[in-house]
């Protein structure tokens, strides 16, 4: 559990905005990668992010082509997680597939302003705000298995260790 | 409790039980990587697997389509990465003279009824026209596919969409597509499969399914399914493909989450505004906005019956002085057939620009962006700020594009 700053977007963030198209065709580094990370949304992001930090957004975060590296860029930037009203699914499979975090609360999103600071217990599926504390339905099983991991080739790689 | 389509679909995958909302592990019957991703699969997979073989070589592709034959340094790279791979793997790739991944997948019947595909394309779900289960998926899902053949999926719930009444010439399965996101946007569907219904779904051509089925991606959707059709149909897929053509129909006592009912009842053609895939307009409403270039193509519009429809409008007459319109067939097997029947001179005589098969306009491909200011009409799927280049894109069916290419502005192609 660990407090993180909040940056704040609208609806229908595209995977465009989030990773730049002009970049995907080469193969970076993840660190590399979180060094673009939002720079046709929000330039300023990249240079100011922390770890720790938390997106806030609304409807359909995500959209627009299955790029990877949309989720690996905000992992590398070290956000500890995604909240939005909702995600498009490509988008939401990559993050989880990466070990990133992200949490569909409508209400939450409401309450939570830009640049405020919230902390996100994932245990409890709780997220404490300057406006009071919301809930997100807590992930399947399987799906906290490959989060816990880091990922799904973690996840499975470990899984074939154990049996 | 009866199933919907895609619970049926993934219930043939899979010994878990499959109800909405659960998620399974299912096994995937063709896994895919394309130009774009697959490179980034390939790294993934040596670093993670080394040279250990992949599941099942028979079952896994490249389909080359973005930038083909590639146009810069990075693609070709790419796309040599992925060759050489596939070289050691001894795994089948569909190269850069082939066109579209999907439409391949389904020429060669290797996306058919009941099956399930993955690929590195975000609108693999056009698969949902022949009854197949095809999803998008990001690098790492691919690569773990290649390895084990299977995937973790959240089983949807369906929303059912009745389509009432009908329409006629010239508005076609493009104004359909535009019209239904419009009324969906991007909540409605969101997350979930879509079963259309109704008199206006079930006349549609093979060609018209993939135009409806490639836009389920714009409406956040799963994947769509049209469950009732023709023996005209069942003809055409069988003959397209080679395959016998059986798809699933949801059982009577199945659950939607939702029923939701569109009119269509004499519906005009139908405009996408920038930027965004669901702000649609009717043509009409548009009248006067000036355009620079037209382009013809893509996964939705990219068929030969697409490129036929848009020549009938332009045999005979010159494209508007200063407009470029470009046309781009989405398979080799559409680019025969449009030189074959005579579409290609056609097209070319009315002042085309006709380039080899791919994915093209939609992303930054093989046959060029719009530069800052410029207007482009565009049979494609999205819309979006810098989706290709910095000009502003309106989505719109071939007569569309075909007529406007005429006046030099967004036209009605019963006007022309």
């Amino acid at each position: 559990m660990k407090k993180g700053r909040v940056w704040k977007y609208g609806d229908n963030v595209n995977t465009d905005v989030i990773f730049p198209g002009k970049y995907t065709y080469s193969i970076l580094e993840p660190e590399e990668m979180a060094r673009h990370a939002l720079e046709d949304l929000d330039p300023g992001f990249a240079k100011k992010v922390k770890p720790g930090d938390v997106i806030v957004a609304g409807r359909n975060f995500g959209c627009g082509s299955s790029r990877e590296q949309a989720a690996t860029c905000l992992k590398y930037a070290g956000v500890q997680a995604v909240v939005a009203k909702s995600f498009a699914r490509i988008f939401f499979r990559n993050a989880i597939n990466q070990g990133l975090p992200v949490l569909q609360s409508e209400e939450a999103v409401d309450g939570i302003e830009d640049g405020g600071e919230i902390e996100i217990d994932f245990d409890r599926g709780s997220i404490k705000t300057a406006r009071g504390d919301f809930s997100f339905p807590a992930f399947p099983e399987s799906v906290m298995g490959i989060l816990e991991a880091g990922g799904l080739i973690p996840y499975t790689k470990k899984k074939l260790e154990r049996k | 409790m009866g199933k919907t389509i895609i619970e049926k679909i993934i219930q043939d995958h899979t010994k878990e039980e499959v109800k909405a909302e659960k998620i399974v592990w299912m096994d995937l019957d063709i896994r895919s990587a394309r130009d774009f991703g697959g490179p980034n699969v390939v790294k993934n997979y040596e670093e993670e697997y080394g040279d250990a073989p992949v599941a099942d070589r028979k079952k896994t592709f490249f389909t080359f389509d973005l930038c083909v034959p590639p146009s810069s340094l990075r693609y070709a790279d790419n796309q040599q990465i992925c060759r050489e791979f596939a070289r050691g793997q001894r795994i089948e790739v569909f190269d850069v003279d082939r066109g579209i991944g999907s439409h391949v997948l389904m020429e060669e019947g290797l996306a058919r009824a009941a099956s399930t595909v993955v690929g590195t394309d975000s609108h693999l779900n056009i698969l949902g026209a022949v009854g197949s289960f095809g999803q998008g998926m990001g690098d790492v899902d691919i690569t773990f596919a290649f390895k084990t053949g299977k995937t973790w999926f959240e089983v949807p719930q369906t929303v059912k969409v009745l389509i009432k009444g009908s329409f006629s010439s010239p508005t076609t399965a493009k104004d359909l597509t535009l019209y239904i996101l419009k009324k969906l946007g991007t909540k409605k569907a969101a997350l979930k499969a879509v079963e259309l219904y109704g008199e206006a779904v079930r006349g549609l051509d093979l060609p018209g399914r993939i135009t409806l089925c490639s836009m389920v991606t714009e409406m956040a959707g799963i994947i769509g399914f049209v469950p009732e059709f023709g023996d005209s149909l069942k003809a055409e897929i069988e003959n397209f493909s080679g395959t016998i053509f059986s798809p699933h129909k949801a059982d009577e006592d199945c659950s939607y989450s939702d029923t939701l009912e569109i009119d269509v009842s004499g519906l005009s053609p139908q405009v996408a505004v920038p930027f965004a895939p669901d702000n649609v307009q009717d043509v009409s409403e548009l009248k006067g906005v000036k355009i620079d270039s037209g382009f013809i193509g893509s996964c939705t519009n990219g068929r030969t019956e697409d490129l036929a429809l848009a020549s009938q409008i332009l045999k005979g007459k010159k494209i508007k002085e200063g407009v470029t319109l470009k046309v781009v067939p989405a398979t080799k097997r559409v680019y025969k057939e449009i030189l074959e029947r005579g579409i290609l001179e056609d097209l070319f005589r009315s002042g085309a620009i006709i380039s080899n098969p791919g994915c093209s306009g939609c992303a930054e491909g093989h046959i060029g962006l719009t530069g800052k200011g410029e207007v482009q009409v565009s049979t494609g799927n999205r819309n979006f700020a810098g989706k290709q280049g910095k000009g502003k894109t309106y989505l719109a069916s071939p007569a569309v594009v075909a007529a406007s290419c005429l006046t030099g502005h967004i036209t009605n192609p019963k006007d022309v």
